[in-house]
């Protein structure tokens, strides 16, 4: 035991020196060998350069694709949400259409058994009643419901029409209501603004296409004057007679006046026809004063 | 559309008119300009407008203040007077039902020209072409004499539409002076007659076949 410690010692000693000895000999390597090893560490540091460089590579590229990925969604939404306005303002300019046609006079809408058709009616400018009626599209076509005054010819004008030309049936329609709005019109207007002139109640008819009332313009006697409108589809009147009241046979200057009346009755609407005598008041008025 | 009309765009903007004394009474006042484009078959316009709306607590009336008419095409001279009437009087419906019936007559018109220059190529000629408003009828054994048919459509002061036929013999000098029964003279009356008995189309065929 003791020899063994003893060699234990020693050999250890020993191979320390030897270890020392191989150091030695190894600092003092051949040139072939140092150069070898410098090849190699130089490749070993170009190795880990080229490693480097491909995990920056792997590194920007996901970057990159995550990024792209994001954009991706983000332009998605921008693009739907860009189609959705489009797709709105689309919708809201049909329905802004749709309610243009009212100014033709002539709209639609359509239902569950066809068409509800609106007509609208005007004079001078003057927006005035709408009416409507209600088609059923079937064989043959048919009126449903309808708004139109019983003194106006629907039925004729459906029985000549209707089931040929719709469209003709509907502007036949359209020209006598119109007509026959204008004609009520002028007739409100003269009993309403007008009434002073007067000197009795106005005659009309509900199609307010006869019309018999007596005036007076000045300080002379009444006219009677009578307006007939045989074409429902017009707002001027087609016949015109003015009489004077009274027995007396009529001064020329008189005449005149009679005759120039029925000729402004027959050209004129009948409230610019007064509104011209209203005028015509009050200058001579005016220079009376 | 149901009513031969196609309106391609529409915009609308309001101007509230309204003053303080107007509100005090309970009125309101409020201005609308619109702006209408469409066609009308191959007609095409585009309308700009002015309603005044004044809303009081017994009614609501709207006017029309102001209408502007723009037609394409424009060669339909007998359309720009109507158009020009329908301004003045700022009647937008009159203006849409006559432009309706108008534009009706102008195609049944083209219709029935057509018609009788495909039946006899040789002998009929529209000299402006399938809208002509006129058809002349030259018969091969005389090509000296010519009928012209003058086929207006009157737009009259109420927006009603109303056709207007007549006929334009083209006869040479010498031919005239051997007409001694006057004829080529009576020949527009003649013409008119014979369209209120065997209508437009009847009448037309009449002649074509007098002239060949």
């Amino acid at each position: 035991m003791m020899r063994k410690m003893k060699s234990g010692v020693l050999a250890h000693l020993e191979g320390l020196e030897a270890q020392m000895n191989r150091a030695c000999k190894r600092s003092e390597k051949p040139w072939r060998v140092q150069a070898r090893e410098s090849a190699l560490g130089t490749k070993i540091r170009e190795l880990r350069r080229l490693r480097d460089k491909l995990k920056a590579e792997v590194k920007r590229r996901q970057q990159t694709t995550e990024k792209a990925s994001l954009a991706s969604t983000e332009c998605d939404q921008t693009v739907e949400t860009r189609e959705q306005e489009a797709l709105e303002r689309k919708r809201e300019s049909v329905k802004a259409i749709l309610q243009a046609y009212r100014f033709t006079g002539l709209s639609g809408k359509l239902t569950s058994r066809g068409v509800c058709v609106c007509i609208s009616t005007a004079f001078e400018g003057n927006l005035l009643d709408s009416y409507f009626v209600d088609l059923v599209i079937e064989k043959p076509l048919r009126i449903h419901h309808h708004s139109i005054p019983v003194f106006i010819p629907l039925e004729k004008i459906a029985a000549k029409y209707l089931q040929t030309d719709l469209q003709h049936f509907l502007f036949s329609l359209c020209e006598a209501l119109n007509a026959y709005s204008g004609r009520k019109y002028q007739a409100d207007r003269l009993q309403g603004e007008f009434a002073a002139f007067l000197t009795g109640p106005l005659q009309r008819n509900s199609l307010c296409n006869l019309l018999s009332f007596t005036y007076k313009v000045d300080q002379s006697s009444s006219f009677r004057a009578r307006l007939l409108y045989e074409d429902l589809t017009v707002t001027l009147p087609t016949d015109v007679t003015v009489t004077p009241q009274g027995t007396e046979a009529l001064s020329a200057l008189r005449e005149e006046q009679r005759a120039a009346h029925e000729a402004l009755f027959r050209t004129e609407p009948l409230h610019k026809v007064f509104a011209s005598f209203a005028r015509e008041e009050e200058l001579s008025v005016s220079v009376a004063s | 559309m149901l009513t031969g009309f196609t309106i391609t765009d529409y915009s609308k903007k309001t101007e509230d008119l309204t003053t303080a004394e107007m509100t005090d009474e309970g009125v309101k006042k409020v201005l609308q300009r619109h702006r209408i484009s469409g066609n009308c078959h191959i007609i095409t316009f585009q309308l700009e407008f002015q309603i005044v709306e004044t809303q009081s607590k017994e009614n609501i009336s709207s006017v029309i203040t102001d209408l502007g008419i723009v037609m394409e095409p424009t060669e339909y001279s007998e359309l720009s007077e109507f158009v020009s009437r329908a301004e003045e009087r700022r009647d937008l419906f009159m203006f849409f039902r006559g432009l309706h019936f108008f534009v009706k007559w102008c195609e049944y018109r083209k219709r029935t020209f057509t018609h009788f220059k495909d039946k006899y190529p040789d002998v009929v000629h529209l000299p402006e072409g399938p809208y002509s408003h006129c058809m002349g009828i030259r018969g091969a054994s005389c090509p000296e004499f010519e009928l012209v048919i003058v086929w207006r459509i009157h737009v009259d002061m109420e927006g009603k539409v109303l056709p207007q036929l007549d006929l334009l013999p083209g006869v040479p000098r010498q031919a005239l002076q051997l007409d001694r029964h006057g004829v080529v003279d009576t020949a527009p009356q003649g013409f008119r007659s014979l369209l209120g008995v065997l209508g437009i189309e009847g009448t037309l065929e009449s002649l074509i076949g007098s002239m060949q």
